[in-house]
């Protein structure tokens, strides 16, 4: 277990080094105008004094080692055209928490409702709770999210009496791009809670159980409802984990400070040393959280094993 | 047969609802389980012999149904039962099963002693330590060894053999009347077979049970059952003693099904195979439901249905071969050879 964790972590580093070095290099192709306001205003030797500040005029191995060395020291640079002058980590530091915040209680609430929904359906199957079910489900993922995430703010504000806009110290304000944002997880819960217990329900180990005389109950909650859920434990860390990256319709609607959005944007400002921050923490929060998944399955699913089989059966 | 029956049908008629049309599936069943006997019940797949069986469980698919009959056990009738409380006093308690394929009849994520002890505590009521020592005591009763260590094992870590001896386990931790074993070989390779019989068998006097067979391998029922009853078509159409079944039988559908025994079979010959398919069961079967099958079938078989004639006291069969008026047909060659040469090749 250990030795397997060990394994994946030293993988999953590698991965990321190799994600880093990619966007790195891919980066420097870029046309150097975009770190200019004035590009054409400036002389060729003005243009060269700004890009040997910027580190530019480096070789290339050479900034990547600059780049990695500065990271091991947890330090992610400074932003170069975003906010010019300032810290990445302060930059990050001020708008994660908004998005994780908002991201873990839509999460929560998306589980709240996805998880009775699904285990609702399963357990009427084509009766009225699946049929609901169903059409939440395809309505969720047959429209497109900008459209019913407009219509909650405008109906929902309206109907609360509620402010369009986002305050942080205010908790009303929250309620509305809390349910926005999850919404399509209740759905996705809801859908593959669904058919995961449906495939379980349908197991000679449910018929066993039936005959041995346990209630629909019992065989519901201790048998299927938990076979049901191991598969999808494997995604939550992920998805906890990503809630860190905001997302751009509700955070842009509200007008909320969050980090919805701020990797497009320093993309088209080309903020190099930004882009380079941002995709070594969304990377490497996508490959941890698959990592914590896996090992949390491991953990949870006994036919898991992390050893490698004797050509035993 | 002076034995009390512990369970009594009478005219079970079980209809399935498929895509809006009716299945007859079991059609005016009769049988009685006697106290201790073991008997088992032979056909085809598709017989029915399953969905029979189900019935006193109430374990139909949602879409079947009792139409007709009765079930008698203990003095009542459970095919009045409706609610799954009423149901609960049966299943485990008092009839358990044991399915075909122990690969995925237990549950994956549980201990196998979890899964005995579940089953421990709705029946037995013995709880903690107490239900814990019985499911050793019952592991070593199934002949696993080292129960201690087994017992926190879960279902991936044992073989096909050793599964099906856990579910045989669960099933007599319910301590149940009667046991009903569904094909419980037939998802085994063949030196598991007999181990798992003889350990059934073995049970059976152990915990008193009456025990009710269903597959469709004879060789398994010579081995096992004092009674057999042939089902074809949703009916039983031939019961009696295992002996008389297989020396004596009188239905021209028994008189197939032993003739296509491989072991009765001559080398370098085809085996013989019965022609056609089953009726099928959307439309009501006229006559005798065999008869299309049979190549010496009489006219009124096909028109109509034959009464049970009774050969002895515990034999009877449905076939109108059996009316005096019947012209005298003698069962095929093969047949006659088990008569007076027995099985053989088996265990």
């Amino acid at each position: 277990m250990l030795k397997y964790s060990l394994k994946r972590l030293a993988s999953s580093v590698l991965t990321l080094c190799i994600i880093i070095v990619v966007v790195f290099v891919l980066l420097r192709q870029m046309p150097i105008e975009g770190y200019f306001d004035n590009y054409e205003k400036l002389d060729e030797f003005q243009i060269q004094v700004k890009l040997t500040q910027l580190g530019l005029n480096d070789p290339v191995l050479v900034q990547l080692k600059n780049f990695f060395v500065k990271l091991l020291h947890g330090d992610l640079g400074t932003s170069s055209r975003y906010s010019a002058g300032t810290p990445i980590a302060t930059i990050i530091a001020n708008k994660a928490p908004v998005s994780i915040y908002m991201g873990v209680w839509s999460m929560a609430i998306s589980l709240i409702m996805g998880i009775p929904l699904g285990a609702a359906m399963a357990r009427s199957k084509s009766g009225f709770w699946d049929k609901f079910g169903t059409a939440f489900i395809v309505f969720i993922n047959a429209v497109p999210s900008a459209v019913y995430y407009i219509f909650i703010q405008t109906y929902g504000t309206e109907a609360l009496g509620i402010s369009m806009l986002f305050e942080r110290e205010n908790w009303v304000t929250w309620i509305l791009p809390v349910f926005s944002l999850s919404l399509g997880s209740t759905a996705s819960y809801a859908m593959w809670l669904r058919r995961y217990m449906v495939d379980e329900m349908n197991k000679d180990y449910v018929r066993l159980a039936r005959a041995k005389g346990v209630s629909n109950k019992k065989i519901m909650m201790k048998h299927v409802f938990r076979n049901a859920f191991v598969p999808m434990i494997q995604y939550i860390p992920a998805s906890l984990l990503y809630t860190i990256c905001g997302s751009i319709y509700v955070e842009s609607l509200y007008s909320v400070p969050g980090m919805g959005g701020l990797l497009v944007d320093v993309i088209s400002r080309q903020d190099n040393p930004m882009v380079q921050a941002l995709v070594v923490i969304y990377s490497g929060i996508g490959i941890v959280g698959l990592l914590l998944g896996d090992i949390l399955m491991g953990v949870i699913d006994p036919r898991i094993s992390f050893v490698k089989k004797e050509g035993a059966r | 047969m002076e034995r009390a029956p512990i369970l009594q049908v009478k005219d079970l008629d079980v209809k399935f609802n498929l895509r809006g049309r009716q299945l007859h599936a079991i059609r005016g069943v009769s049988l009685n389980l006697y106290k201790g006997e073991s008997l088992a019940i032979v056909g085809e797949s598709g017989s029915g012999k399953s969905v029979f069986v189900k019935t006193f469980m109430g374990l139909l698919d949602s879409n079947g149904w009792v139409d007709n009959g009765h079930i008698l056990y203990n003095g009542e009738d459970l095919v009045s039962y409706t609610t799954e409380r009423q149901w609960l006093q049966v299943r485990g308690r008092e009839i358990a099963m044991v399915l075909q394929d122990p690969m995925t009849s237990l549950n994956p994520l549980k201990t196998i002693g979890a899964q005995i002890i579940e089953a421990i505590e709705l029946h037995q009521d013995l709880h903690g330590e107490k239900a814990r020592q019985e499911m050793l005591s019952i592991l070593t009763d199934v002949g696993i060894t080292e129960p201690e260590r087994r017992a926190k094992q879960y279902p991936h870590e044992f073989s096909g053999g050793m599964r099906q001896r856990v579910v045989i386990a669960i099933a007599v931790a319910c301590r149940p009347q009667i046991l009903i074993c569904d094909e419980p070989t037939t998802a085994l390779d063949v030196t598991i077979q007999a181990q798992i019989l003889k350990l059934i068998r073995n049970l059976k006097e152990k915990y008193e049970l009456t025990t009710i067979y269903i597959t469709h391998d004879l060789g398994v029922v010579a081995n096992v059952a004092d009674r057999i009853a042939v089902m074809y078509a949703g009916d039983i159409v031939e019961i009696g003693l295992c002996e008389e079944v297989f020396y004596d039988p009188k239905h021209p559908y028994t008189w197939a099904l032993l003739s296509s025994l491989p072991q009765l079979g001559v080398k370098g010959e085809p085996l013989y195979s019965i022609h056609g398919t089953p009726p099928n069961l959307f439309y009501e079967v006229k006559g005798d439901a065999f008869a299309p099958r049979n190549p010496q079938a009489l006219k009124i078989d096909f028109e109509k249905r034959p009464p049970y004639f009774e050969v002895s006291l515990t034999h009877k069969a449905r076939t109108w071969l059996l009316d005096p008026r019947a012209p005298k047909i003698d069962p095929p060659e093969a047949v006659r050879k088990l008569a007076t040469e027995g099985v053989k090749g088996y265990e």
